[in-house]
This record gives structure tokens, sequence and C-alpha cells, in this order.
């Protein structure tokens, strides 16, 4: 459990697809420590008010509480937020958290 | 006043880039507060001082150029020496040509007397082109070189000054006859001093001394012409090997004694010799390395004093570093103070919110524990209460505020109240969580909550369970544990009137129920379920009774950098 120690890394990539749709693109580890890098860049892709954020969680090995909580601030902000290819483990957080309904899978 | 201004904007961004302490707006005024302190102090200090790495930089510069100086001023006055002696040689090289032009005259003429056996006419003949003003000679004459009587036979030009210095003369001829050479008189007194010169053929046949004349030059000075290649020299030119000022034959030099750079040097003359005494006129090497030493001088303090000019200023920037880098570290280390004391005071707020005493509730256990964040993260919401309701039935309350902090501490204090409230209305774990919902999103709040709920009915082993996108509880019972895992709702703050939904569980006798927070399962960097697995595992190994079970899940389930905060309650029944 090496890294266990280490500082958990999070890369966010965010592209305006097209004026309604952003695409925001989440690796690595989403938690207590990396969450705010999250937090800044959805208050950045929300400034322009974009009608849909997409978050591509394929690259999203972990999630807890902290980075639910960011993706929950998203739809106070946008109208629509769903979610891509998130990874089994994100999945189940997201399912047992009932938030299915509130952040939906979009299929690839 | 510059460096108190970047210490203001530094100050001021580092209160935001800190760690968020939620009410991190306190901690804005107390920034701006240390960033005038150090503006003042910045003020305070007199900036005329200068540093002394300044002033060690200008000594060592002043130093080196003052020793570079003397080194040139060294090496100009060894070229001098070196020069003005060659020029003295070459001076003398000069003047010893003046032998041969004397001598030949004077000997061709002896040699005629002897040959005419003294003739005057032809003497006379022959010496006077050479005698007269502007001619090699004032005065020339011939002497016999033996006899009693010393005096001249034949003179040519003037009355020679010899003439009657009997003593002198014979001498001079003796020597002059012995010797072969040409023989120099002393100085010889008069209106004019006069040097003389004799000559005669050696040997036996020798019977005749040619004599001759100059005068000295006017108070016996003589400038050397310019055109000579000896203008930059002054000289002054001796009788005999001695600088006697009565030895002196011509100068043009104004001064004696003669001070300052010289050289000397003995010219050989005839029999007997003269010195040369030179000095230069001017700088013999050229003016550039004449005017080096100052030329040094000039540049290495110009160099020196800018060296030290560019030090003060590294030693000044150094400094205003130094003195901001003291600023930041003294805000950080305020923000970590305040960051502590935060975490003190949520920490302190969650465990007086948290029931002291869990209720008596018939037929049932009940033990609880709450976990705090290990150190370096900020207390958590987490909480839970058993509230009793009715003779044998109970409402079970679990729930984890998002985010940490003060704030989520307060948050929760606000949710659990609000949750006894509707609770005390109506018992059914639906319909507090839905009323709980709608409390919520009364606002627009920006955390969310996931709870828990269950009613426990303790003589009909029965449990309704509502879920706010909580962790499903744990119940263990005839050797099994297993996860009462249903579909939950959304968490509180999520959706507005979303309506809550319940699910019925029947339960063994003596069957023990957990419900717990995500800090118990969740590490990172792991998969939820294993961390499910692991807490079902763990709970079937443990001791059948429940505080030893609550105690040592808590113990043993965290990971070892738990981030989060934990708080877990069971209950058991006792039939």
């Amino acid at each position: 459990m090496a890294d266990m120690n280490q500082r958990a890394d999070l890369r966010v990539q965010t592209s305006r697809e097209t004026p309604e749709l952003t695409v925001v693109s989440v690796a690595g580890e989403l938690d207590v420590s990396t969450a705010r890098v999250l937090e800044s860049a959805v208050e950045e892709a929300c400034a322009p008010q974009p009608a849909e954020l997409l978050f591509d969680l394929s690259e999203l090995r972990f999630m807890d509480s902290a980075g639910i909580a960011v993706l929950l601030g998203a739809t106070r902000r946008v109208p629509t937020v769903r979610l891509r290819e998130p990874s089994p483990a994100v999945r189940r957080v997201l399912e047992m958290t009932g938030l299915t309904t509130v952040l939906p899978f979009v299929d690839p | 006043m510059e460096s108190g201004d970047a210490a203001t904007a530094h100050a001021a961004g580092i209160s935001t880039a800190g760690p968020d302490l939620e009410q991190g707006v306190e901690a804005g005024p107390e920034s701006a507060a240390w960033a005038e302190g150090a503006a003042e102090h910045a003020r305070a200090t007199p900036r005329v001082r200068v540093s002394r790495a300044a002033l060690l930089t200008l000594a060592t510069g002043l130093l080196i150029t003052a020793l570079l100086s003397v080194a040139a001023l060294e090496l100009y006055d060894h070229n001098e020496t070196r020069l003005l002696k060659l020029r003295a040689r070459e001076l003398s090289l000069v003047l010893s040509t003046a032998v041969p032009t004397l001598q030949t005259p004077l000997a061709s003429a002896a040699e005629l007397a002897d040959a005419t056996g003294g003739n005057a006419q032809k003497f006379r003949a022959f010496m006077t082109p050479l005698v007269g003003t502007g001619r090699a000679f004032t005065s020339a004459s011939l002497w016999p070189a033996e006899g009693s009587r010393v005096a001249p036979t034949v003179i040519v030009g003037q009355r020679p000054a010899l003439a009657g210095r009997t003593g002198e003369a014979r001498k001079l001829f003796a020597e002059a006859k012995q010797s072969g050479q040409l023989v120099l008189t002393e100085l010889l007194p008069g209106a004019t001093p006069r040097l003389g010169y004799a000559y005669s053929v050696p040997g036996a046949h020798g019977g005749y001394v040619v004599y001759a004349e100059n005068p000295l030059p006017a108070s016996r000075r003589s400038q050397l012409a310019e055109s000579t290649g000896f203008g930059d020299l002054n000289y002054a030119v001796y009788l005999g090997r001695s600088r006697r000022r009565k030895d002196l034959l011509v100068t043009d030099i104004t001064h004696f004694p003669i001070t300052g750079r010289q050289a000397s040097t003995v010219v050989p003359f005839g029999k007997g010799a003269f010195t040369l005494v030179v000095t230069p006129a001017r700088s013999l090497g050229g003016t550039f390395f004449e005017d080096l030493p100052w030329l040094v001088a000039i540049v290495g303090a110009l160099v020196s004093m800018a060296a030290a000019v560019l030090t003060e200023r590294v030693v000044r920037r150094r400094a205003d570093a130094e003195r901001l880098a003291g600023v930041l570290d003294r805000v950080a280390s305020e923000n970590r103070q305040l960051y502590t004391q935060q975490r003190g005071i949520a920490q302190t707020l969650q465990h007086a919110l948290l029931p002291e005493t869990l209720p008596e509730v018939a037929g049932l256990r009940i033990s609880a524990s709450y976990v705090p964040a290990a150190s370096g993260i900020d207390g958590g919401g987490d909480w839970y209460d058993v509230v009793p309701c009715g003779p044998s039935s109970a409402l079970l309350l679990i729930g984890d505020v998002s985010g940490h902090g003060l704030r989520a501490a307060t948050t929760m204090a606000s949710l659990r109240h609000a949750a006894l409230a509707y609770a005390s209305e109506d018992s059914s774990p639906a319909s507090v969580l839905s009323k709980l919902s709608n409390f919520v999103n009364s606002g627009s709040p920006d955390y969310f909550a996931t709870m828990l709920c269950a009613r426990v009915d303790v003589s009909e082993h029965r449990i309704s369970l509502a879920s706010a996108g909580h962790l499903p509880p744990l119940l263990i019972a005839d050797g099994e544990a297993r996860l009462l895992e249903f579909e939950p709702d959304v968490a509180i703050g999520v959706a507005r009137d979303w309506q809550y939904s319940e699910t019925e569980v029947a339960i063994p006798p003596r069957a023990i129920l957990v419900a717990y927070t995500d800090g118990l399962v969740e590490r990172r960097g792991e998969l939820l379920d294993v961390g499910l697995e692991r807490l079902r595992t763990v709970a079937l190994q443990a001791p059948p009774e429940l505080d030893q079970l609550v105690a040592g899940l808590v113990r043993d389930l965290p990971g070892e950098e738990h981030s989060d905060d934990t708080a877990i309650v069971g209950i058991q029944w006792r039939t």
C-alpha cells in the first residue's frame, strides 16, 4: 500500500465542446485533499453558463464524499450535469449514495 | 516603501491562498494588520545606512586599486631608471667619440714637430685652420718635451693659460710623454676657465709636446640640441671621476645638487675621464606609462565604487526578501494557529453535540462511538442519535455532513436538532428524511448530508429503514453478517421535494445492527466494496458482545491516515 502514503494526485482538463456543452475530464484520485482543484475548475467551467456539464470520469480511480460534494455543487450551477464512464469504484460510490438520478451516467 | 507595499500584497495573497478555514474571512483583517506592521517596520529602518558588505567591497576594491597603482608606478619607475641608464651609456659613447677628433690633429702636429725639429712655421701652418672662435681649439702651442725651461716655443691663437704654471706643465707633459695618449689638465682658472689637452709622441724620439686649450662655455652651460637625439635628457659633465662642483665642465641643469632620478657613467677620455650625469627632462618611456598609475587608480576607484553600490543593492534586496519571508512565515504560522484553533473548536462542538449518554430502551443494548479524523484534517460533520419513541421502539439516526471544520459542525448541529424535532412529530423514517430534505432545500444549501434513519421495533423484531444516500447498515445474526442493501434515496440537500421511501427488515433474535459513517470503511484508492467487505469480516470475527464489537470496529477499521471522522452506532436485541 505504498501509494497510501503519497499525496493523491488529480488532473483536471476542461474543454468547451460547444457553447452549450463543456466537458470536464477528471483523472487520478478525487478526495478531500484534491477536491478543491476540481472545485475551482468547475467554477471556471460554469462561468460562461453552459447548458450541460459533462464530467468524463474514465480516468478517475477513486472518489470520496468530498468529490461527490463538488459534483453535486455543479448541479446547482448548471441545468444538466452528467457523468461519462465512471469506473466501477466510482459508480459504486454514486449508487450507494443514491445519486444516480441526480448525476446520471451517459452511455459512451 | 516599495517593499512595504509588496509585503501588503503578499500578506493578502497568503491569507487567501492558505488553508481554507471555512471562515477564512476572519483571517483577512488580521493579515492586513500584520502587513501594516511590516510596512511600518520598513519605514522605521533608516535607509541611509550602508551595509557592511558594501563597505567591505569598497575597501577591498580600493586596496586592490592602490596595489595595482603602486605596481604600475614601480614598473614605470623601474622602466624609467633602466631607460635612463641606457641613454646615459649612449650619450657617453657619443662623448667618447670626441677623443679621436681632438687627439688626431694634436698627434699629427706632434709627429710633424718631431720630423721638422720643431719648425715653427710648419707648426703654425698646420694648426692655424684648427684654432679660433668656432673651431676645435682657442689656443694651440708647441712645447719642448724636456729641458730645464718649460715654455711654449710656438703659440697659435690665444696665449695658453698653462704658460707660467711650470709645475703643472711639467707633470702634464711627463704624463703625456709616458702614456702616448691625450692627457687632460685640471680646470685652469682664468676669466673663463679652460681645459687643456696635451699630446706627445711616446718614446725617445718624441721631443715635443703639442698642447691645446678650450674655454668652458659661459657659466659652463650648454644645451644638448634637440636634434642630437638626447633632447629628453638633462646632463652634467664633470672632469675626472668626481662630481664636485668645481670640476663641472658643462651642463644644462639649473639646480644643484642633482636630485631625483639620475644615472651617471664615467667616460674614458684619453688618459683621463669625464663623469657624465644625466637626468630625464621628461618621461623616457612615453606619457602613457607615466599616466598609467593614475589611470589605474581612477578606473579602479570607479569600479570599486560601482561594485560597492551593486553590493549594497544586492544586500538590500536580500534584506527585503528576508523581511518579506519573515512576514510570510508569521502569517503562515498564525494561519496554522488559527487552523488548529478552529479544528479544536469544531471538534469540541462536535463532541458537545453528540449525545453524552445513550437512552435506555427496554430490550435493547445500545453502544456508540465517535472517532475524529487523524490530525491535519479538520473535524467532520458526523453525528448520531438514538431517540426512544413509544414503550418498545426507538429511532436511530446517523448522518454525515459533507465538508469539514466549523461549518460542517454547525450544519450538523442544525440538521440534528431539526431531525429530532421532526422525529417527535412523526417517527416514520421516510417522513423524517422528507421533512428534513424540504427544510434544507428551502435555502440554497452549499453542502449535502447523507443520513440513515431507522425505526427500531424492539418487541416485533423489525426495523424500517430510510436512507438519504447513506451507506447500508450491517446486520449480524446467527453467525452471519450482511449489509442491508436497498435502493437508497438522494442525499439531503441535493434535490427538492424528494419523497423518501422506507424498507422494512425483519430482525432475528439477539441480532446486532451496526450503522456507521463512511470514515469506517472508506480508504483512498480502494473500492468501496473492499471496505464494506472488510467491515463484514472484522465484525464477524469480533466478540459477539456489543460494546466490544463497536470498540473493536473503530479501533481496527479506519486506515492509518484516516482523513475522515467516523461515527458508529450499534444496537443489539437482548432477546
